[in-house]
Parts: structure tokens; C-alpha cells; sequence
């Protein structure tokens, strides 16, 4: 144990000699081998003729957790992964700084003016269903409570799929949502703790619908030339999720944060992101694969960041009274 | 030699400095307004239910299989069928799922059977799917465990009930149940305890929020909400529940977790012919039931495709798990032997209270949260070391912490039985301590080694530490297959799980395949034992 101790030690020390440039907090699948992260590092380097390290945790919310727990000692200048639903919390504690880049390249239907965050992708909260299977899906969220569908969705105390239908519920419902979700509970099969869980499970049979995203389908073609699997358009319009990235109020290299920021949502970057994050882009006139025109495009509705991070423990605790 | 004493602050040090981190992180108190809301007897009430219900049908199961294959001492494939009970204990959770689901989920294999039978009504999802999880997982353990208690009843036993023309039901009352009633209650509570921190089964097979445990909740409050009054309360109430119910098993007495020994021919009391059939059907059946997730798995599996990069993905993260494992079992089973050094000597003073509570502490990671031991210690290292460089060392550390547990109590019984056997002797020899442990080993070996695959074995299926300290550099087999899993290869996932159990059977088997081959060696050890003696009159004489 000793001896492997300060191997590890050893290898820490040349590490420590090598600090990068820029480090950047995300999570584990957007520096997979499939995910984004390597193409982005390798055509950000030879930009900028630095050196950027990306540390990955779990999911999003543990991004925001671990500069909680670390505060100024942190050694993230970037956090990246982050969704608007996070963002209101996150400035609240004080560990980000504004990102002073002009946003009028972004599409206008994402209404974006966050002085902190910076969008780099986003994706509609929807309903994924096999075609062989269903025949005439449901148009609106209201038909799909009504009918007697099997669904699985996530739970939105431990997913974030999950806090959407909480939020796409009480956008569509408001106060009568608590009969909704008792609706829903007739026809539920179950509630899982993650997404991918949810998502296996439906692909095994087990349920008409699964929540996922708009762009679940786009997957399904690409790399399995599976054209069955389709997303339902709702007629009440969808919750988006947005993932944002900021830059660290600690950050030690600030403008060459703000650089990369600017990369994340520059043509480049932004053509990576689509195929490998399973996400829709940012900005207008990126080239995609010719499925992503065949995505539903849902109008959005929802809640601003601040009614969110006021409401969600009430709407939770409402959920989880009701849906049973 | 002071080394215990350090194993002993290692366990404890590790929980008290994680509680420490949560504690001091912001001075959070316990937040008892918990204790008020209605919601929180609810998963109280339900994780109790479940864990108890979960217990009772496992045990309940278990009986009469393990009476069947004591009964019967020529069943073929038994020590398979023995080791392959082990495989379904320490089968990662998300294995399980993924094969009850493709056997009895909506489009299951044998769910249209199931349906024709229930007139339709057959849904795996809710208390049904949790329970049939829960007793896939502990039933094949009880098994085991009751199987081996029961061959510790002495052949005399059952010679004298024949001779005293005992109808079954008195050989049943007299000479199994007293086996079997201890054996029954300490495992009901074993079983309670795991299924009572159970997590990703309980609500992926639940149905809903009605299904809710209270690791759920601390999940929920640790992550979500980084709530950490809540988590706090919720941890202690944890602890205080499943401590409680420890406490009652350290008053009955202890688990044995034996092995399984080579054949010997004890003389047991011929069973009628219908009951020798019912237990060969019942044998028969246990096999089939074992089987059929994992079979469920295969169809899945013919499906993926792997790729060059994907294999390569797989191999190194399969090599790095193994790598992490065989560190962290090592270290369990050596920090295991030196907790166990004062326990033996407070057994051998009959010193009963202080053994209760040696082996209080040196267990107590059985019972304390997972998630609020690594969280906790998460938060107070973070600040303090560079967590990308030692993050790898505790996940090490704390799945050493995690398994210790079970390496303690498998040990125990088998260093008390040598103790009781060869301590005066060694004593009155004065036996240094290298001669000492040269007749020691010999006798724990086999034991030793079993448990060491054991552990391995469950270090190996780890995710929840390695979420919390893992980097990705040292990416391994479970943590490969969330990843997988959560960008859609669900193929690649089962093909990569599907090699994750396999790694599991294979330590499994082979270490129980050692075994039994340095079990055929055992009369050699009476023989170095007078080796020795005559060694040592010899050195005296000179």
C-alpha cells in the first residue's frame, strides 16, 4: 500500500508541475471518448495555444455542489453543464462571475440574457415512443394524462427529466395538477431514480411512452438506422432545458475563460455538439445531420429560473403526495 | 504490536471524520422539523415494510432449499448451485434489474405466462417487483449460510433421534430447529438491514413515489437539495433504526458464515420417497429461478455490437476495477485480521460485553449510510487535498471500509474456533508468534481465501463511492456501464455488464475451486502441528 501510495504521490507531484491553463468542471458523459469534450479541448488548444483540463463529476447539480463544498479554494474557472433550472441557486451563492460576451448570435427563440451563464446547447423535455407500437400518438400533454398510455417517466427528486414533467405539469395545469398526476398514476408503470434507467426499460417494451428528449429519435437513426422511435409534439408547448456554462468567481485565468466561452458558442463548436451530446445548438445555420429536420420543434413554455428555485419544493412535495 | 488499534481507528476514523464534514460544513444542526412532517413516518413506514417483508419471504424461501440440499447429499451441481448462490448476492443492483425487467417486465419472456395465470393482472412494478428483487439478491445467501449451519449438526444427534424413534416432526422441533431458529433470526436481520439501505431497486422496480426508502431521501437531500441538517437527520435516523436492529443480532449471538466444506459423509436419516422427490423438484426449481434473469440478459446481448475502441474501453476499465478490487480486498482482509486480534482475546477472557462492542465498531459500516460516509468525507477532504490526485485512494479506502464488514464476520468464527482448539496448546508450547501463525494459517486458510473473493467480489460491482471520488482516468467496469447507459449504448451496456458478472463468477468460482483443492491438503495440519511441537522441544533441548 505504501509503495502505491507514493506512486500516486509521485505521479501527483508531475501533475501539480503541469497545472492546466484552464480548468474546466463538467460532467462525466461530455468528456466521455463519445462524448463532446475531446474534439472541443483538441480544437480549443490549438486555438489558443494553451492547455485545458477538464474534471468531470457525476451530473450537473454535482458541479454545483463540489464549488459549493470547495468555495474560493476551487480550482474550476469554468463550470460547464450546469441547466437553466440551476442557474438562479448557483448565482445566489455567489461562485460565478458575469461573462461580458455579447449574446445576439444565439437563436432568438431561446430569449437569452443571462449576464452569467452562457447557453452552449439545449433539447425539449418530451415523450419518446415506438412508432411499430403506437400508431396515433398523443398530441397534448392533457390527451396523454387522459388516456390509459403506459409511461415511465423519472422521478424529479433525483433526475432532472423528472423536475420537467414536474414543471411542464404545473405549467399546463397549475392548480389542478395534483388531480393530474393522480391521472398519470393510473397509467404509470414506474418512476425511476436516473434517466437512463427510464430509457432502458422503455426499450425493453415496457412502457407506450418514456420521458426523454426532442432529440432521443436523432440517436436512434444515426447510430442504429432505428427510424421507429419517435417523439411526441404536445400541443401546450414544452419545457426546455437549457445547459448553461459560467465562468468561476475564482477563476485565476478569467479572459481566457471568457475565450472559451465564446468558443463554446461559435459555429465550431457548436457543429461538435449536436452529434455527440445528443442535444440541439445554439445558434442558427449550424450543419446537421439530415434527421435533426425531422425533430419536433415544440414551442416553450415554462417558468423563469427565479420562479423555479422559489416553487420547487413546494412543487415537489405536491408530486409526491399526489402521483401515487 | 499496535497495528488493531490502528485498524480500529481507520474504521472509526473514517465515519467520524466524514460526520465531521457534514457537521462543520457551514455549522449545520439536525433539522428535527423533519421529525413533524408526515412524509417522513411515510418512507419510514415503508422502508421498514419492505426490508421486513423482503427479510421474512427470503428466509421463509431459503429453509426448505437448504434443507432439500442437506437432505439430499448427493444432489449433482451442488457445490455449483453453492457458489452460484453467492454470484446472486453480490450481482451489481443494476444487473438485476436489467434481467428481471427483460424476464417479467410488460414485454418480459415470461410475462404472458405470468398473465394467463393472473387473468391479466401481472405487473412486476410496485411492492411485487421490489420484493422478488430483494429476494433474488439475499434468498440464494440464506440458503448458503442456513445449508452450511445445518451441517454442524453433530451425526450423533440425528443417530440418537433414530434411535429414539423420533417422528418427523420432533426431529424437526429437536435436533434442526434449535440449528435453524438461530441461524433463521440472525439472517432475518442481515437481510433487513441490506434491504432496509436498499436504493436503485427499490425505485426502479417501485412503481412510484409511494415506494420511497429513507437512502432515497438522503439521496435526495445530500444531492438535490444539498440539505444537509435534513441529510443529517435522516442519517441519524438511519443509523438508529438499523442500529437498533444490529444491536439485536449482536444479542443472539453472531452470523457464522461458513464454507463449504468437502463432502463428508455424515449420516443423516433417509427421507421417504415423496419427500426425496419434492426435494429434488425444489432443487430443480431454485436452479431454474437463479437462472432465468441472467438467461433473460443474453438476447440483449447477442444484439450489441461492440466495436474495436469500445472493447478496448471495456478491457482497460475491466483491468483498472480488478486492480482496485484486489487492493481494497487485501486491504480489507489484513485490516479485518487485526480488528479481530482484540475480539479473539476478549473471547478467550469471556469478556462478552467487550467483545459486543469491539465488534460493534469494527462492523459498524454495515449499517452506517454509504452515501452520507462518502459525501461526508467528500466534504471534508475537498478543501483539503487535491481530489483529482487522492480521490482514487478513497475509493479504495472507503470500499475497503464497506467490505470490512463482511470479512470481519466470516473470519471470526473460524479464528474463535482456532483459538478455542489450539490456544492452550500454543500456550503451553510457547509458541512464538511466526510458529504460531504457521499453524494458523494452514487453519484459516481456505476461509481466508473464500472471504477474500468475497469481498473482492463486492468491491468490484462498486459505483456509489466511485460517483462521488472517481476521476476518469481511472474509469472502471460499473462506472463504465452508467456511462454507457446514460448516452444511450444500452447495448454496449449489457455486453459490458454481462462481462462485469462473468469477472464476478469467474473470482467466485475459482477461489472456491482453491479452496476445496487446499481443503484435500487438511490432514497435513495435525501433522505440522506435532512437526512443530517436536521443533520446538527440540530447539529447547539444544
Amino acid at each position: 500500500m505504501r509503495k502505491t501510495l507514493s506512486l500516486i504521490a509521485a505521479c501527483g507531484i508531475v501533475n501539480s508541475v503541469n497545472a492546466a491553463d484552464l480548468t474546466v468542471y463538467t460532467y462525466d458523459s461530455f468528456v466521455s471518448e463519445w462524448g463532446p469534450g475531446p474534439q472541443l479541448e483538441a480544437t480549443f488548444e490549438a486555438h489558443c495555444q494553451c492547455d485545458i483540463e477538464f474534471i468531470a463529476v457525476d451530473d450537473g447539480i454535482s458541479i454545483l455542489n463540489r464549488v459549493r463544498i470547495e468555495q474560493d479554494k476551487t480550482k474550476a474557472d469554468i463550470l460547464l453543464g450546469l441547466d437553466d433550472s440551476l442557474t438562479e441557486i448557483t448565482r445566489k451563492e455567489g461562485l460565478i462571475q458575469p461573462h461580458g460576451i455579447k449574446l445576439d448570435t444565439l437563436k432568438t427563440d431561446l430569449n437569452w440574457h443571462d449576464p452569467n451563464f452562457i447557453p452552449y446547447d439545449y433539447g425539449f423535455f418530451s415523450f419518446v415512443y415506438n412508432s411499430d407500437k403506437v400508431s396515433e400518438p398523443a398530441v397534448s400533454l392533457k390527451e396523454l394524462i387522459d388516456s390509459d398510455a403506459s409511461v415511465i417517466y423519472q422521478d424529479p427528486r433525483t433526475s432532472t427529466p423528472g423536475q420537467g414533467l414536474m414543471l411542464w405539469v404545473k405549467a399546463v395545469y397549475g392548480n389542478q395538477a395534483p388531480a393530474a398526476w393522480k391521472q398519470l398514476a393510473t397509467h404509470t408503470v414506474t418512476v425511476t431514480k436516473g434517466w437512463w434507467e427510464a430509457y432502458s426499460m422503455f426499450l425493453e417494451g415496457d412502457a407506450d411512452y418514456v420521458l426523454s428528449y426532442n432529440t432521443s429519435p436523432a440517436y436512434h437513426v444515426i447510430i442504429q438506422d432505428k427510424p421507429q422511435y419517435k417523439a411526441a409534439l404536445f400541443n401546450e408547448g414544452h419545457i426546455a432545458q437549457i445547459e448553461v456554462a459560467a465562468i468561476s468567481k475564482y477563476s485565476k485565468n478569467p479572459d481566457l475563460a471568457k475565450q472559451f466561452l465564446q468558443f463554446l458558442i461559435s459555429p465550431e463548436a457548436q457543429s461538435v455538439i449536436p452529434t455527440t451530446n445528443w442535444m440541439l445548438p445554439v445558434i442558427n445555420n449550424i450543419e446537421l445531420p439530415a434527421v435533426f429536420d425531422t425533430l419536433i420543434a415544440p414551442k416553450r413554455i415554462g417558468f423563469t429560473p427565479k420562479e423555479i428555485a422559489k416553487k420547487r419544493k413546494k412543487w415537489l412535495r405536491e408530486w409526491r403526495s399526489t402521483a401515487n | 504490536m499496535r497495528l488493531h488499534w490502528l485498524a480500529y481507528s481507520f474504521v472509526l476514523g473514517l465515519t467520524v471524520l466524514s460526520f465531521y464534514g457534514l457537521i462543520s460544513f457551514g455549522n449545520e444542526s439536525l433539522d428535527t422539523s423533519l421529525l413533524q412532517d408526515s412524509y417522513f413516518y411515510s418512507i419510514l413506514g415503508f422502508t421498514l415494510k419492505q426490508a421486513l417483508i423482503s427479510a421474512v419471504l427470503s428466509v421463509g424461501l431459503a429453509i426448505p432449499i437448504a434443507r432439500a440440499l442437506y437432505f439430499l447429499p448427493h444432489l449433482p451441481y451442488k457445490k455449483l448451485f453453492l457458489a452460484f448462490c453467492l454470484l446472486c448476492f453480490v450481482t451489481p443492483t443494476l444487473i438485476v434489474i436489467t434481467g428481471l425487467v427483460a424476464l417479467l417486465g410488460r414485454s418480459g419472456f415470461l410475462t404472458p405466462w405470468l398473465n394467463t395465470l393472473s387473468d391479466n393482472h401481472w405487473n412486476i412494478y410496485g411492492m411485487s417487483g421490489i420484493l422478488i428483487a430483494h429476494v433474488f439478491m439475499n434468498m440464494p445467501l440464506a440458503v448458503r449460510i442456513i445449508y452450511l449451519e445445518l451441517q454442524s449438526i453433530p451425526e450423533t444427534s440425528w443417530k440418537l433421534a433414530s434411535q429414539l424413534k423420533l417422528n418427523k416432526a420432533d426431529c424437526f422441533r429437536i435436533v434442526e430447529w434449535p440449528t435453524l431458529r438461530n441461524t433463521s433470526i440472525l439472517l432475518l436481520c442481515f437481510i433487513f438491514v441490506l434491504c432496509f439501505n436498499s436504493f436503485a431497486v427499490v425505485l426502479a422496480l417501485g412503481g412510484g413515489p409511494q415506494s420511497t426508502t429513507l437512502e432515497v431521501a438522503i439521496y435526495q437531500a445530500l444531492k438535490y437539495d444539498f440539505n444537509i441538517p435534513e441529510a443529517l437527520t435522516l442519517a441519524w435516523t438511519q443509523l438508529i433504526v438499523a442500529g437498533g436492529l444490529y444491536w439485536l443480532i449482536s444479542r443472539f449471538g453472531s452470523l457464522s458464515w461458513k464454507n463449504v466444506d468437502s463432502s463428508r459423509n455424515v449420516w443423516r436419516p433417509k427421507k421417504g420417497t415423496i419427500s426425496i422427490q419434492a426435494s429434488k423438484v425444489m432443487y430443480g426449481l431454485a436452479w431454474i429461478i437463479l437462472l432465468l434473469p441472467f438467461v433473460s440478459l443474453i438476447p440483449g446481448l447477442l444484439d450489441s455490437k461492440l466495436s474495436r475502441p469500445d472493447i478496448q474501453a471495456i478491457s482497460r476499465a475491466a483491468a483498472v476495477s480488478i486492480g482496485l478490487a484486489i487492493i481494497a480486498a487485501t486491504l480489507a482482509m489484513s485490516i479485518a485480521y487485526a480488528l479481530l486480534h482484540p475480539i479473539r482475546q476478549a473471547a478467550m477472557g469471556a469478556k462478552l460485553k467487550r467483545l459486543w462492542l469491539l465488534e460493534s465498531v469494527a462492523t459498524h459500516t454495515l449499517i452506517s449510510p454509504a452515501m452520507v460516509l462518502s459525501v461526508g468525507l467528500y466534504i471534508f477532504l475537498l478543501p483539503r487535498i487535491d481530489i483529482e490526485q487522492w480521490g482514487i485512494v478513497f475509493v479504495i479506502l472507503l470500499n475497503t471500509a464497506l467490505v470490512i464488514p463482511f470479512a470481519v464476520k466470516k473470519l471470526k468464527p473460524r479464528l474463535l474456533q482456532f483459538d478455542q482448539q489450539y490456544n492452550r496448546l500454543a500456550r503451553s508450547l510457547k509458541l512464538n508468534r511466526r510458529t504460531l501463525w504457521r499453524i494458523e494459517w494452514p487453519f484459516i486458510k481456505e476461509i481466508y481465501l473464500a472471504t477474500f473473493g468475497l469481498v473482492l467480489v463486492l468491491a468490484l460491482g462498486d459505483v456509489a463511492i466511485f460517483s462521488i471520488f472517481g476521476t476518469t482516468e481511472w474509469t472502471t467496469l460499473p462506472w463504465l456501464i452508467y456511462g454507457y447507459a446514460s448516452s444511450y449504448r444500452i447495448a454496449e451496456a449489457s455486453a459490458a455488464s454481462f462481462i462485469l458478472l462473468i469477472l464476478c463468477a469467474l473470482f467466485l468460482f475459482l477461489l472456491e475451486k482453491l479452496v476445496h483443492k487446499k481443503l484435500a491438503l487438511r490432514p497435513l495440519m495435525n501433522q505440522k502441528l506435532t512437526d512443530e511441537k517436536q521443533h520446538k522441544e527440540g530447539d529447547t533441548h539444544a
